[in-house]
């Protein structure tokens, strides 16, 4: 009687990997998953600019939100439990594009199975995939690099660092074939598309500095249907998601209230929203309360000319914000930790936009690549393009300082070196508290001037997590 | 003749019998004229039949009517009226006479009457040898107990001897009625214990055992029967709280693994789990016994690892008179000590202190006005009443023998009293047997059990004790601010997280409700002689439902957790909702066995068993949620009057969610137990186990186990006579631990995931949510069983005429292939490692226990008992490079912390943290101390512990313990006369404290050793009190030995007084026994501790963590037993 003792997974109904990818659907779902680990990103952004001078990690006190403060101030270890979630989130929406690889052609069963919808949906796997390396080799630099399918439990502690050019190249091939299947638009909102694809590859070659190559993509980029938001506050609104302006955007939603807090980053919502808040905040301001991180600093608020609107969206005075409108009957904690008086207004949470557990779900999508940012980097890849072409830099550059100022006294006629330090000191205008300043100054070589503590050979990348060095003995980063 | 005697003598009589026994008549005479004869009934004929029929006569001349003619003469001697024959020459009277060499005239013969009793649990003795000293002379006694003898004279010496019991020698003096009760000889030889597939003679075990009985648990009359394991039981550790009804942890010899340190329970032969022991009555339980090393669990197999309990009902006896029993416990339940935090003047200073420190304002400008506010403790703790009735009725014929029992036990909690919390249970248990041919018998133990419970959020810093802690204390009790809802007062500084204690009691709303039907149908048949084949299915069916209703509240006009505005409307988007769930448990196992117990040439013993067991464990839960109940109230709180319908964005309106679990197990298990003249002992078992849930390639496991043992007192050259038993004993074996389940390569579906590893799907496409799916797991074919490894080595002695007894035992077990979820590469993704065999532990103590019994004085009988327990435990290995660690014992005090570790090379559960070494005084200090960001004189200075010169999670380290160095118990029994005392003391020694309830959020209340603060160079040094600051730029927060505290404690557990009733008081032909008694549960402890009480009961990770431990209550109770 040993069949006794015999263990079938249906006997409590489950699923396994031989009932599965047996249809179209089967395939599609899975696509759809190689998606949800872009959401868990989301402390990318925070880290963007708490690495650089236009943030502070804030908190309640000093040793609230430790990881982010360890970035901060640069006193970084290899054991910080955000970088290494940005790690394990790339690596697993990597393995999830890889198993959609590794069953292309012919299903666990070795079927084949064929749908019209295919080769589209690998192109966005390609993109996704090309996504999270990026995000990896820009943060950490030498990763592990593999394609071919999902790792196993026996492929633990075997894999070795692939050199960073390794990495790009692999980007650029996927991003390429991406591009060659995606359609121009989706009726879905956050279905990739080949434009995203495009700004991606050409954001890819700047960080490369193939300006020529990343001129030429970025210029389909331009000539798509897009346009700029003619009220730069508007695109952080939520009527503002998918607008003219969105290239790529990370899509979250209130729609799936999420409660696990052991794993705040994998909503549907956007931790970093809540982070951001007020703390205490209370009145009739459109606002809600939050955590009080990532609050901008006087030297970003201070960065910005007089009458250039993006100052108010970017940086939240709160003090002058609750005097100017006392019918709101505003009020707040002041933040407890590193108080800067202002907060990051772009992505301040606001009441309604979350659901369920209210600091889990807010609903604001990243806005990751915008027209804006397009014009800016084809600006600067004009400019530094083996024979630069100054004139179009100039007038994608003055395209931004126009929406910005509201007209054309503003423009910049600079050339040459003057012209790409003046498109460097726009991106950081334009792009503040979008996650972009830290890679940005990196990728330029400003960080050591720009950031204080900065160790160069050491601070363009952070640590590889502690874990993966003593687990998988992977070499770690200079100076770690 | 006295006047007294005359008296007695004129006292009218009405007597009218025809042909009746003239020991009824006396009888009668006895009842009428309260009066007692003495007489010989042999000597008298007192079975002679004769009639009377006197009316309101004197009774001496009713003695003459009667007596005369039965040539008996009469003598009043005090109120008794002595009897003797006046022809001497009878058959036995001569006999006597002769033996003793007494005279005819110096004999005053007596016949003497009595019952025996259990000195333990009161119940009548059958078959008890009564003997007159120095004579073959003798009695026994019948089915109830009785007896009666006929003596020669007063100074006659009765010898009374049972099997399993201390024998007694009683003068009679010028009693007639003698009632004894024998003290049961825990060291008889002839005493069997309980063992895995049946019992063991006590003399023959070599293995290692421990036993508590029935009558020490009734002494305690405690919830949870583990709590009589307490200290009583050596070689076990029980950490209990006080929250009604929970789960204490249960460590038979250390830890073994950092999950699933649960022994296994087997109630009557059925296996069950320590969960189960919440729905025993512990009256009905006739012994415990803890089975500790292999050679008594391998038998148990892959289940065996922890240790077993096994539980023995009580059950009615062969011809056995009805017996009923009752018993009745009243008390009040109350919080032993409170914590000191600041009154509302300090905490409003200190506020003031740290916002000025750190460059704010003052907070409150008049400290005058504050006053002293409230004390939230005293608001929380209530006095909650404890009972427990139990009626139980045990008896039997030649045929069917029976228990019957009934009880009912309700404790209402201290926190926030019975409304809030409590625990209620219904007990009905029918224990029969039934002879049903001469070879066959069956037995069928069926018990039903009803939990009624309602609990309050517990062990977290924003539980009901949490936020009683960390309160304003400046709020009133009620609100007083016009225009607001909400009955109780609110703060305007604590803005989120932590509330008025008494709005979230006030908003406490569940209720759980389970039925459990458990028991077994068993048949046993003896084939030949000395084969019994048995055949039982056990069974347990519990189905449980829950609610609970989370209503709209309002926390304060500045809150910003509210979900109920100040005039009582919903804040928008907000929502009630009630939860409710159905739960069912089955488990069977069908068990067959044959037993067979041999002699070859008389001297060689042998008992063995051969048996086969299937089993299956399985359950289900399906629940929902729904939002929206009217009127904001429990009364409606049901999803039938919820209204919440899902939308676009609101998806959990109406929610559904469910469980299934099932486990099964096939084993083939043996034992031969031999021994050669009670002298030389050999055990042998084996256990083949297969489970579902083991790796296709380990579908089976085998366990064995030997033990061997040595009655040295038995040999013919021993002859120590201070020594009244020697034996030593050795076991060697290996059993497992199960706690796998089974593994598979699976797809997960869906959208967010709430499993710990957060593996989330689906994605959000044009505001509308799109599910997704993704390889979510790993299988690992080669999953098996923990296996340990265990040797025992001891002996047991008694000594000065078998009063004191000793046993103690050394262990050493250990674990490998411990389960345990190796470090995976990260790059694999987010999907949890499958647990794999990888992890090791040893674990080795010392189980001591010391007994002493004896009547020290005349009428005074002392027994006490000693136990003493120590394991020492040690994590060997996690995976190959040491990498995996489990970290827990999570708390929040303003961030998320972890204070515990599973770690190779150091002890289960340790703490990890900083070390402090006092405070920076001045900023050279800090200039010359290893780098530590942030710090500013007052601050705590941590150590450089690997001396890299910069304070970083690298110098963490381990910084305490939560279990204990050792733990004993000493119990000690106390009769005299008719009082009995009972004084149990627990003591727990060298475990640690982690002191997680303190929030330490800047506007949370503070404890009192903040008054003892750094305020500027030299002011003190205490690692413990740094400077007060709302900005903690340092991280004194962080966790560090700062919070540790030493958790020794020396707790007096139970003080029982009891007082049995004189005859003469009892109404005599109902009632055979009252006793009436006073105790007091948690009388004192005596700890350093600053928290509520140092036992702090969790999983391996979470023991010894405090966040606000539901405490132990002091208890003070009465209560009767009846005997019928």
């Amino acid at each position: 009687c040993s069949e006794w003792v015999d263990y079938s997974p249906k006997d409590d109904y489950r699923v396994t990997d031989q009932d599965y990818l047996k249809s179209s659907a089967d395939y599609q779902s899975m696509a759809v998953s190689v998606y949800t680990p872009i959401q868990w990103l989301n402390q990318l952004v925070p880290v963007g600019d708490i690495a650089s001078e236009n943030a502070v990690a804030g908190g309640e006190n000093a040793s609230d939100v430790l990881d982010l403060q360890n970035i901060d101030d640069l006193t970084l270890t290899a054991q910080n439990g955000t970088l290494a979630e940005l790690w394990k989130a790339s690596y697993e929406g990597i393995n999830r594009a890889n198993y959609l690889y590794q069953y292309k052609d012919k299903n666990p069963a070795g079927e084949v199975i064929a749908f019209p919808e295919k080769e589209v949906m690998y192109g966005e796997v390609a993109f996704l995939r090309a996504y999270y390396y990026f995000t990896l080799v820009k943060v950490f630099g030498n990763v592990p690099l593999f394609m071919d399918r999902k790792l196993g439990i026996a492929d633990s502690r075997t894999l070795k660092q692939a050199p960073k050019a390794d990495v790009y190249a692999q980007i650029e091939k996927d991003l390429t074939n991406a591009i060659a299947v995606l359609p121009s638009t989706d009726p879905k909102n956050g279905k990739i598309t080949k434009f995203a694809a495009q700004a991606l590859l050409g954001k890819v070659y700047l960080y490369q500095n193939k300006f020529d190559l990343a001129a030429s993509t970025l210029k389909s980029v331009i000539d798509g249907p897009y346009s700029l938001v003619s009220n730069f506050g508007d695109i952080f609104l939520q009527s503002g998601e998918n607008g003219a302006e969105a290239v790529f955007e990370i899509q979250y939603s209130n729609l799936s209230p999420y409660y696990n807090w052991g794993g705040v980053t994998r909503g549907q919502g956007n931790l970093a929203v809540q982070q951001c808040g007020i703390r205490g905040l209370t009145g009739n301001s459109p606002y809600a309360a939050g955590w009080s991180t990532n609050l901008p600093t006087q030297d970003l608020a201070n960065a910005y000319q007089a009458g250039d609107k993006r100052k108010d969206v970017t940086c939240l005075d709160i003090e002058a914000y609750k005097n100017a409108n006392p019918g709101f009957g505003i009020t707040y904690q002041v933040a407890p930790y590193k108080n800067t008086g202002l907060y990051n207004q772009k992505y301040l949470p606001r009441k309604g936009e979350s659901s369920g557990q209210i600091e889990l779900n807010y609903l604001n999508n990243q806005r990751i690549i915008r027209l804006s940012d397009v014009y800016l980097m084809y600006a600067e890849a004009l400019n530094r393009k083996a024979s630069p072409d100054d004139a179009n830099a100039q007038l994608y550059l003055n395209r931004v300082r126009q929406r910005a100022f509201g007209d054309n006294a503003h423009n910049i006629s600079a050339t040459g070196n003057t012209l790409k330090e003046a498109i460097w000191a726009e991106r950081r205008l334009e792009l503040g508290m979008e996650g972009d300043r830290f890679f940005d100054l990196v990728r330029t070589g400003q960080a050591a001037t720009k950031i204080k503590n900065f160790v160069v050979g050491k601070n363009e990348v952070f640590p590889i997590p502690q874990a993966e060095i003593e687990v998988s003995g992977l070499v770690q980063n200079a100076g770690y | 003749r006295t006047t007294n005697a005359q008296e007695i003598l004129d006292q009218k009589v009405s007597i009218n019998v025809s042909q009746q026994e003239v020991e009824k008549i006396l009888e009668k005479i006895e009842t009428e004229a309260n009066i007692k004869f003495m007489y010989s009934p042999q000597l008298i004929m007192a079975n002679r039949k004769v009639s009377l029929v006197v009316k309101k006569e004197k009774l001496s001349t009713v003695l003459e009517e009667l007596l005369k003619p039965l040539k008996i003469n009469y003598e009043v001697v005090g109120r008794k009226i002595l009897l003797k024959r006046l022809s001497p020459k009878t058959a036995l009277k001569m006999d006597v006479e002769d033996k003793l060499g007494i005279l005819e005239s110096n004999i005053v013969e007596q016949t003497i009457k009595g019952k025996i009793t259990d000195a333990e649990n009161n119940e009548t003795i059958a078959g008890v040898s009564i003997a007159i000293k120095g004579t073959t002379q003798g009695t026994t006694t019948d089915a109830n107990g009785n007896f009666s003898l006929v003596v020669p004279n007063e100074k006659a010496v009765l010898v009374i001897t049972s099997v399993g019991y201390d024998p007694q020698e009683i003068t009679v003096g010028n009693r007639f009625t003698i009632n004894i009760s024998l003290v049961p000889d825990t060291k008889n030889l002839n005493e069997v214990v309980v063992v895995g597939y049946g019992t063991q003679k006590v003399t023959n075990v070599s293995g290692a055992i421990a036993t508590v009985k029935g009558a020490d648990i009734e002494k305690l009359r405690p919830v949870r029967p583990e709590d009589a394991l307490q200290g009583r039981a050596s070689g076990v550790t029980v950490i209990s709280n006080g929250s009604p009804g929970s789960k204490p942890t249960v460590l038979i010899r250390g830890i073994p693994s950092f999950s699933g340190t649960d022994p296994v329970v087997i109630i009557d032969g059925v296996p069950q789990t320590l969960n189960d022991f919440n729905s025993i009555n512990s009256a009905d339980i006739e012994s415990m016994n803890v089975l500790k090393d292999a050679a008594t669990t391998a038998i148990y197999g892959v289940k065996g690892g922890n240790g077993v309990i096994v539980v023995t009902t009580k059950s009615g006896g062969k011809n056995q008179k009805a017996e009923i029993s009752y018993s009745s416990n009243y008390g009040v339940q109350q919080v032993m000590n409170t914590i000191g935090v600041l009154n509302a003047t300090e905490y409003a200073a200190i506020l003031n202190e740290g916002s000025l420190v750190s460059g704010g304002g003052l907070i409150f400008k008049d400290l005058s006005t504050v006053g002293v506010g409230t004390d939230w403790q005293k608001q929380v703790f209530k006095d909650a009443p404890l009972q427990s009735h139990n009626v139980s009725v045990k008896g039997g014929s030649e045929k069917v023998q029976y228990f019957l029992s009934g009880g009912y036990l309700g404790q209402d909690g201290i926190v926030g009293g019975g409304e809030n919390s409590n625990f209620n249970r219904l007990n009905f248990t029918t224990n029969l047997t039934f002879q049903i041919a001469p070879k066959l018998k069956f037995l069928a133990n069926t018990s039903y059990v009803n939990i009624k419970s309602v609990g309050v959020q517990e062990n977290s810093f924003n539980s009901i004790i949490g936020s009683a802690l960390n309160f304003d204390p400046t709020v009133s009790v009620l609100n007083t601010v016009p225009n607001t809802v909400g009955k109780y007062g609110f703060s305007n500084l604590l803005l989120s997280e932590i509330f008025n204690p008494l709005t979230k009691l006030d908003n406490n709303y569940n209720e759980s409700n389970g039925n459990k039907l458990y028991g077994k149908l068993e048949f046993q048949y003896e084939v030949i002689k000395n084969l019994t084949l048995s055949s039982r299915f056990g069974y347990t069916n519990f189905n449980n439902t829950y609610k609970s209703f989370t209503p709209l509240v309002f926390y304060g006009p500045l809150n910003v957790e509210n979900t109920m505005n100040a005039d009582g409307s919903t804040v928008t988007g907000r929502h009630n909702s009630v939860y409710e769930s159905k739960r069912t448990d089955n488990t069977y196992t069908f068990e067959t066995f044959g037993t067979y117990n041999f002699k070859i040439n008389n001297d060689h013993n042998f008992e063995t068993v051969l048996g086969i067991s299937l089993a299956k464990i399985a359950g289900d839960e399906i629940n929902g949620s729904r939002q929206d109940v009217p009127f904001n109230s429990w009364t409606f709180a049901d999803l039938t009057s919820a209204t919440g319908i899902n939308t676009a964005t609101n998806t959990n309106a109406q929610t559904v969610g469910n469980g299934q679990y099932f486990r099964k197990n096939l084993s083939y298990f043996g034992r031969v137990n031999y021994d050669y003249k009670d002298k030389y002992l050999v055990s042998f078992s084996a256990r083949r186990d297969g489970s579902y849930a083991f790796g296709i390639d380990n579908k089976f496991a085998n366990f064995y186990a030997g033990s061997l043992g040595w009655v040295i007192s038995n040999e013919d050259f021993f002859s120590v006579d201070f020594l009244n038993y020697l034996k030593i004993r050795g076991s060697y074996g290996s059993i497992g631990n199960e706690n796998v389940n089974p593994q598979y390569v699976g797809i997960i579906s869906g959208g967010p995931s709430y499993a710990g590893d957060a593996n989330s799907n689906g994605y959000t496409f044009g505001n509308t949510f799109t599910t997704g799916s993704t390889v979510g797991s790993y299988a690992n074919t080669t999953l098996r069983w923990e296996k340990q490894l265990q040797s025992n080595f001891g002996f047991d002695i008694r000594f000065g005429n078998n009063k004191w007894s000793l046993s103690a035992d050394y262990f050493d077990k250990s674990v490998d292939g411990l389960l345990f979820t190796p470090s995976i590469s990260l790059y694999l993704g987010a999907a949890a490692a499958p647990t794999a065999n990888i992890g090791s532990t040893k674990s080795s103590g010392v189980d001591l226990n010391l007994g002493y019994n004896a009547e020290i004085l005349k009428d005074l009988k002392l027994n006490t008992n000693v136990t003493f327990t120590t394991s020492k435990n040690l994590v060997t290995a996690t995976n190959s490079d040491g990498t995996a660690i489990i970290p827990g014992g999570s708390y929040f005090n303003g961030q998320s912390q972890t204070a515990t570790r599973f770690q190779q090379g150091f002890a289960p559960g340790y703490f990890y943290g900083f070390k402090t070494n006092g405070l920076f005084q001045n900023t050279a200090q800090i200039a010359e101390a290893p780098t530590q960001t942030g710090a500013v004189p007052g601050d705590i200075r941590f150590v450089d512990v690997n001396g890299d010169g910069q304070i970083t999670d690298l110098d963490k380290t381990q910084i305490g313990n939560p279990f204990p160095d050792f733990t004993m118990g000493w119990n000690l029994g106390i009769t005299y006369k008719s009082l009995d005392l009972n004084v149990f003391t627990y003591a727990s020694v060298g475990n640690d404290i982690y002191r997680a309830y303190e929030r330490n959020a800047i506007y949370s209340n503070k404890f009192r050793s903040v008054l003892g603060r750094w305020t500027g160079e030299g002011s003190t040094n205490d690692a413990n009190n740094p400077r007060f600051s709302f900005v903690d730029a340092n991280s004194n927060i962080r966790v560090s030995d700062r919070y540790i505290e030493d958790g020794t404690f020396v707790k007096i557990k139970n003080i029982q007084l009891g007082y049995t009733l004189p005859y003469s008081l009892v109404p005599k032909k109902v009632v055979n026994k009252i006793r009436i008694y006073a105790q007091v549960k948690n009388a004192f402890t005596f700890t350093k501790y600053s928290g509520y009480d140092p036992e702090i009961p969790g999983g391996v990770l979470d023991t010894g963590v405090d966040r606000g431990n539901y405490p132990q209550a002091r208890t003070w109770s009465i209560g009767v037993d009846v005997r019928f």
